[in-house]
């Protein structure tokens, strides 16, 4: 397909003149269905209903252990003579020759091939139509204004649910404050509530107050739109991963009365917890970092959740271009990324004037660029989008 | 309950031996046992012990937390922040330009960090900082004690005995203008030796020992829990020269601010930090820009820099997620930092020419006028 599915990790192929589709990671495939519909309608029904999509659980199928009561039919002693001959998990089990565990643990053939065939149907994914996932993410996701019209012009009208959008910028470029922005305005305007995780120390109130006060006058509405954001300062990565374990509890128990509908999630800065782990010759830092990644990404899509993150910018010499910081790893995970910079080059002049370029987009071509004015928050500034040669 | 295994703050050797035999979360952990795990896992049964201790501490901390408790986790609404913020005070500078752009001082809970070229007036506003923090709150003050870790060793007792004695006399100039029960009984314990004894003074002389006594900085706050203001005077020193391994200088950065962060948070205290200048070769160019690499610019929530204009010195902000950027100069005197003074004060002027840069002598108008914040 185009590039718009490049997000996805595709791998597709056909069975029986299905189109079975597997992807693990976020929904490119939706996106590109409903981008393929868009522009074809009479194509799009057909096209749809001939893809299946077979999407794994979240949860790694592999390391799931053998244990009495799995499922019926797997008994105690059986786990034990498994156990004997190296087959601890479910995928040793499924993955080996019957006939050679048979024999070799003195079991019988049948009772192994019954015990495979209901572990598959418990552990394996479950296909899904593209024509219903079509559906679905027409009803489920939401499209959530940033209350500024240009960086939603930027983002194709505001921030997805379901998705992870990355602000990246050099130290000063306004990622703070285009977050504080988005906080007023899904807080003020849709009467949502906002979860913003702080791990720089770099939420202020007041300024948040200053936003609000610019948006409206009521002085009602300015206090209730503070009381539906709440901030958690997360200033390690394991609080990090801890509050965002504790909101998934709070979700799937549907306990709504103290949050209310929840759908937005500002992480501000993702980097700076994980810089601290990143290099060095243990890899656990990637590995906390592609935890971290997954954690969010399964939140945004399980509960509908828009999770937007940001970012530094580092170089690799001193004389080098900037790129964002946490590597190629950490790239494949939102699925749009902009880049914020001043425009001025030194830093003698004050101003509030930004520019924001979009990096990665699911939807749109990279290497539009708007203007941002970080002042107060919403200054409608029709400026041109004007398509550069992109980063 | 159903907290991955790879989230937990265990060691990563144990966590990789913990993914091979295939345990998932949390749950399963702890319903294995001690005994259970060390077999399983093939490690001895203290160890097993530990981690599931870890393990159960993590586990609770989340029940709380889901059942409505918000001691475990720093959860509040933005409302409430709010509320705190106002209620907070500010470290005033002594000059009232400074403080404007900062929004009335050095911030409470967050990192500052000051950047300059050699001799621009980094330690002296340190300094100066040092005292004001101790300032009782019946004049303005926060009425906080201050530690002071010293890399570079450019702590002056002398300087800031000068310091202390002119703010003292300021305060004293208030309080017969004011005439208030407070304000007196106040001045009796702002003496000079008081504020000399509630500077708390550390000499680092490498980046271990920086790093050693920042994380040993909670526990001496426990204790101390007056400490309104940290001030580490020369962050790049001890990176910059004889530093090898740049990826572990980052590393090492990133954690450290971190930490100061977690530690400003915790105890309400404002985090100085003062910076070198280095010198950045462009294509056609050289700007002077704040050492210690891209990623440490991110570490400070307010930065600000001190330059040179001819032999006017500027303070600009650079970044701020409360205040917009702006630049003002300050200047130097034997009381400390101070405002520089317009040229309008022309009665009091006797003798000095138009000229901007030199103060008029007359000391307790101008600094009645100054403590306006």
């Amino acid at each position: 397909m185009d590039q718009h599915t490049r997000n996805s990790f595709p791998c597709g192929f056909r069975y029986q003149g299905w189109l079975v589709w597997l992807h693990f990671s976020t929904p490119g495939i939706q996106h590109s269905l409903s981008h393929v519909s868009q522009n074809n309608n009479s194509l799009s029904e057909a096209a749809a209903q001939q893809v299946l999509q077979v999407s794994p659980a979240p949860v790694a199928v592999d390391m799931v252990v053998l244990r009495a009561g799995l499922c019926p039919g797997l008994t105690e002693e059986m786990i034990q003579l498994l156990r004997a001959n190296g087959i601890r998990t479910v995928v040793d089990f499924v993955s080996s020759d019957l006939e050679d565990v048979a024999q070799k643990c003195s079991l019988s053939y049948k009772a192994l091939v019954a015990v495979r065939r209901v572990l598959l149907a418990q552990f394996s994914a479950f296909p899904a139509n593209g024509a219903d996932l079509y559906e679905e993410l027409k009803s489920s996701t939401a499209i959530l204004p940033t209350g500024n019209p240009s960086l939603d012009q930027l983002l194709d009208s505001g921030l997805y649910t379901g998705e992870v959008t990355e602000l990246m910028g050099a130290p000063g470029s306004g990622k703070t404050q285009v977050c504080l922005g988005i906080a007023a305005s899904v807080s003020l305007s849709l009467k949502q509530h906002v979860l913003f995780l702080d791990s720089t120390g770099g939420f202020i109130a007041s300024r948040l107050y200053q936003m609000l006060q610019a948006q409206t006058e009521d002085e009602e509405e300015q206090l209730e739109a503070l009381q539906r954001i709440q901030v958690a300062r997360v200033f390690d990565v394991y609080e990090m991963l801890s509050a965002l374990q504790e909101l998934r509890d709070r979700l799937s128990q549907q306990v709504m009365s103290s949050t209310g509908p929840l759908k937005i999630v500002v992480i501000d800065s993702v980097s700076a917890v994980i810089y601290p782990l990143l290099g060095g010759r243990q890899s656990e830092g990637l590995a906390i970092m592609m935890q971290l990644s997954r954690e969010l990404k399964t939140l945004a899509r399980e509960f509908s959740l828009a999770v937007v993150v940001t970012n530094q910018v580092t170089r690799d010499s001193s004389t080098g271009p900037l790129k964002p910081a946490l590597g190629r790893s950490w790239s494949f995970v939102p699925s749009t990324r902009v880049l914020l910079e001043s425009k001025e080059a030194s830093w003698d002049k004050g101003t509030t004037r930004r520019v924001a370029a979009l990096a990665k987009s699911p939807r749109q071509p990279t290497g539009l660029q708007v203007e941002l004015d970080i002042g107060n928050g919403d200054m409608p500034e029709p400026s041109p989008v004007t398509p550069t040669q992109g980063l | 309950m159903q907290r991955e295994v790879g989230s937990l703050p265990l060691a990563p050797a144990l966590r990789a031996r913990l993914a091979a035999a295939g345990f998932q979360t949390a749950q399963e952990l702890l319903e294995t046992g001690p005994c259970g795990l060390s077999k399983e896992i093939g490690i001895s049964k203290e160890e097993a012990l530990e981690a599931l201790q870890v393990v159960r501490q993590e586990c609770h901390g989340d029940a709380a937390r889901t059942a409505g408790g918000s001691g475990a986790t720093r959860k509040f609404t933005a409302l409430e922040l709010l509320e705190e913020e106002q209620a907070q005070g500010f470290i005033i500078t002594f000059c009232s330009a400074l403080d404007n752009i900062l929004g009335g001082g050095v911030q409470l809970t967050k990192i500052t960090e000051v950047c300059g070229a050699p001799g621009v007036g980094k330690t002296q506003l340190c300094m100066q900082l040092a005292v004001d923090v101790q300032i009782p709150e019946c004049f303005g003050g926060v009425a906080g004690e201050a530690v002071f870790i010293d890399t570079e060793g450019s702590f002056m007792v002398d300087r800031v005995v000068d310091i202390a004695a002119a703010c003292v006399q300021h305060c004293q100039l208030i309080a017969e203008a004011q005439q208030e029960e407070d304000h007196l009984k106040a001045l009796e314990t702002f003496s000079l030796e008081s504020i000399l004894s509630h500077i708390y003074y550390f000499r680092c002389r490498d980046y271990i020992e920086l790093l050693a006594q920042v994380y040993l900085l909670p526990e001496f706050l426990s204790e101390h829990s007056r400490v309104r203001l940290v001030v580490i005077d020369g962050i790049a020193f001890p990176f910059r020269h004889d530093f090898e391994d740049l990826s572990l200088r980052t590393r090492l950065l990133n954690g450290l601010a971190q930490q100061l962060i977690m530690v400003a948070n915790d105890h309400k205290a404002a985090v100085v930090l003062t910076n070198q200048m280095t010198t950045r070769i462009g294509q056609s160019q050289s700007t002077l820009v704040p050492a210690l690499g891209e990623s440490w610019g991110h570490a400070a929530t307010v930065r600000v820099i001190f330059h040179w204009d001819n032999s006017q010195r500027l303070a600009t902000l650079y970044k701020s997620p409360s205040q917009k950027e702006a630049t003002i100069p300050y200047h130097i005197t034997p009381h400390g930092f101070r405002d520089v003074q317009p040229p309008a004060v022309t009665q009091k002027a006797e003798g000095t020419e138009m000229n901007p840069r030199k103060r008029p002598r007359r000391e307790e108008e101008e600094k009645q006028q100054q403590f306006q914040s």
